[in-house]
């Protein structure tokens, strides 16, 4: 078994075009990012910080122009290696200006063929995503464990119906569904929000996927549930040894299950490195942006007597119309000294090893 | 007690939903969202009520504002009597008594600019004004909830989410409020902004000697901006005290559940791991008949003392165990 990472992200780029501020949403600026085999990578960031269009790129499955135009995923299972990117840049036109993109020309009804052909076998069978909201990702007007079964029938070796929906019963019964038998035939409405959760899980699970996408898998459940929910992913991780992505605002919940995490600000990685060390507080070398929001949670260790009040982030989460010119956490960083002020002002940071691992996107650590 | 602002004394609030689409054939079912719970909020104090979706609190909240009418029980605001009124007989207590809502999207009219909608709360307010008071009070206003002079001209879908808190924070300041009812304030917010929003809300309740109803899933949150502490399972009231007794010591098997599933935190806090594991469950299950405790089919306590037949069968009572923290249980955790 080779060492290489199951996915890496390398120098993406996702944007928009908004009619109304005649101007380019760079919901992905330039992330790259390795999932290893195996492992769990957690994406942490706030709302529109370019962690779920991130995912979307991946797959494929943005349809709004000008969408994907630079960057490279390669995915390698052993078996299959490819860049789930190749050749789309030949759909697309840039025109550059000092390095910002000015305008981008893209034929996107062939990106889009072109994209399906890349992704034919890729999504579904290696990659299965779990939503945020799994009574909407169901058909309501079909049962659950026929569209169970019909996962087994489109992506594994599994032709005949009896088999897969022994197999969907399998599944069910994996996640910990109480009477697979009968949930098989309810239909997601009859579901509670925490077991609709788990089908979802069992429905992901049912391609036997090399790579487990999960986007804010517990977002809307009540704690007591999320916590179960979460107990699940890391049980079937044990299990079946299989590589999950998790993608939260919560950073308990990405705490909870990742090995590794990547913390993303306005498009942008901040910060990569061991889940241990990201999100301890008491980690030395950490992102201003990270140590800020770690300090910003109502946890445990923030909360000394009545009164006290929270460490809040100064402003407001990055608009990312804007073409910011130096570091993206500038405007609201408390940790920039005067010697490094004018560079973050002015140049974007690299993300920088700063040794075992540990990347960091700040000119304090250059 | 004389220095307390609010009193309520066993709300019961139930919802009658029919079962059927024929009138006459449907059949009737009784849904207790709140059950017979009793606080009491001091001046400048706030009390803070936790639960699952489908506990009551929102329903309690509602009922205090007048939003809706009660099945029984009492609600008194500095001395008068204020559940069951008529819209005109609320009115003088209209402005005492504000809410802040949850969804930010629908409290705000996205056809009027920032200006406006906290003009308008100025005038409901004091009609009286001339013109330049009510621009000056626009003003105080928006510096009080720290927003800039600039985004008065703005419309709603121009703010960010803790913006658009502010303009509903500075709309419910315009009336002069004692009280207000505080909905889930920051569930839609980022922690970096639920940070600075919660900040402020200390800080105007300092300055402006409020009082507050905290509604929120989130334990922590509640621990730290709330005096006291109730906690909330299937319209009842399980747990109730000091908010530092009830999070470092809690004495109630469900509370206890409540901080050990919090991902991230401690789970040292009264219950061990493996007592998870029972609280899988449907949380808002009202139609149980059981006599006895509603939170016996979840219960570890339950479970581990192989079902006691006072859990099944007696209501627990919430009872001071002497230094103000009170407890619903027949057999309270000792921590």
């Amino acid at each position: 078994m080779s060492t290489n990472p199951l996915i890496k992200i390398e120098d993406l780029h996702t944007f928009f075009y908004s009619k109304a501020k005649q101007a380019f949403i760079r919901a992905v600026d330039g992330i790259s990012m390795e999932v290893p085999r195996g492992k769990t990578l957690g994406i942490v960031g706030e709302s529109g910080s370019g962690k779920s269009i991130t995912m979307m790129s991946v797959l494929g499955l943005i349809s709004a122009g000008p969408g994907v135009i630079r960057g490279k995923v390669i995915y390698d299972n052993g078996r299959i290696k490819k860049n789930l990117l190749q050749g789309l840049d030949d759909f697309v036109d840039l025109q550059e200006h000092d390095g910002t993109i000015m305008q981008v020309d893209k034929d996107l009804y062939g990106w889009q063929q072109h994209s399906e052909q890349l992704m034919k076998n890729i999504r579904g069978n290696e990659i299965s995503i779990i939503f945020q909201n799994p009574k909407a990702a169901f058909n309501p007007f079909t049962v659950i464990g026929e569209q169970i079964a019909e996962m087994v029938l489109l992506h594994t070796r599994i032709n005949d119906p009896v088999a897969a929906k022994a197999k969907a019963l399998y599944w069910l019964e994996r996640v910990k569904m109480d009477a697979p038998e009968v949930r098989y035939y309810n239909y997601p409405g009859a579901l509670s929000g925490g077991m609709a959760q788990r089908a979802m899980v069992a429905m992901a699970l049912a391609s036997e996927p090399a790579l487990l996408i999960a986007d804010e898998p517990t977002t809307g459940l009540d704690a007591t549930i999320q916590a179960k929910v979460l107990q699940l992913l890391a049980e079937i991780k044990a299990d079946l040894g299989i590589t999950i992505m998790i993608i939260s605002h919560d950073i308990g919940v990405i705490s909870s299950l990742s090995d590794y995490v990547a913390v993303m600000y306005g498009g942008t990685v901040l910060e990569y490195g061991s889940a241990k060390d990201v999100l301890s507080t008491a980690y030395e070398k950490k992102h201003p942006y990270a140590k800020a929001l770690l300090a910003s949670i109502p946890g445990l260790e923030n909360i000394e007597k009545n009164g006290a009040r929270l460490k809040a982030i100064k402003g407001e989460v990055l608009d990312t119309i804007r073409v910011v010119e130096g570091c993206k956490f500038a405007s609201r960083c408390d940790c920039m000294t005067d010697s490094v002020k004018h560079k973050c002002n002015t140049q974007q940071p690299p993300l920088e090893d700063i040794g075992g691992g540990h990347k960091i996107r700040c000119w304090l650590y250059q | 007690m004389a220095d307390n602002i609010l009193e309520v004394s066993d709300l019961k609030k139930h919802f009658v939903v029919r079962k059927g689409i024929f009138p006459g054939m449907s059949e009737k079912q009784n849904i207790p969202a709140v059950d017979g719970i009793s606080f009491s909020i001091k001046k400048g104090e706030t009390l803070g009520l936790v639960g699952e979706s489908g506990c009551g609190k929102t329903t309690t909240g509602k009922a205090i504002m007048g939003l809706n009418d009660i099945t029984s029980g009492a609600i008194t605001f500095n001395g008068n009597q204020i559940a069951n009124l008529t819209a005109k007989e609320f009115k003088p207590y209209r402005k005492d008594i504000q809410m802040i809502f949850q969804d930010l999207d629908a409290a705000l009219n996205p056809k009027m600019q920032i200006g406006d909608l906290i003009k308008e709360a100025v005038v409901v307010h004091d009609p009286g004004l001339s013109k330049e008071e009510i621009q000056q009070k626009v003003l105080k206003l928006l510096d009080l909830v720290n927003l800039k002079k600039s985004q008065i001209s703005n419309y709603p879908t121009e703010l960010s989410g803790g913006e658009k808190r502010r303009v509903g924070l500075a709309r419910t300041l315009a009336m002069e409020p004692k009280f207000i009812v505080a909905d889930e304030p920051t569930s839609a917010l980022d922690v970096s902004i639920q940070a600075q929003v919660v900040n402020l809300l200390l800080d105007l309740q300092q300055k402006l000697d409020l009082t507050f109803l905290f509604i929120s899933h989130d334990l922590p949150l509640v621990e730290l901006v709330s005096h006291n502490v109730g906690v909330m399972y299937l319209g009842k009231i399980v747990e109730m005290g000091p908010s530092a007794k009830v999070a470092k010591q809690p004495r109630h098997p469900y509370t206890a559940i409540l901080w050990s599933s919090i991902v991230g935190g401690d789970t040292s806090r009264g219950l061990k791991e493996d007592a998870r594991s029972t609280a899988d469950w449907q949380v808002y299950d009202h139609s149980s008949t059981s006599r006895g405790c509603k939170f016996a089919p979840r219960c570890p306590v339950f479970a581990a003392k192989a079902e006691p037949s006072e859990c099944s069968s007696v209501m627990p009572v919430l009872s001071d165990a002497g230094d103000g923290h009170l407890v619903a249980c027949h057999f309270p955790l000792n921590n």
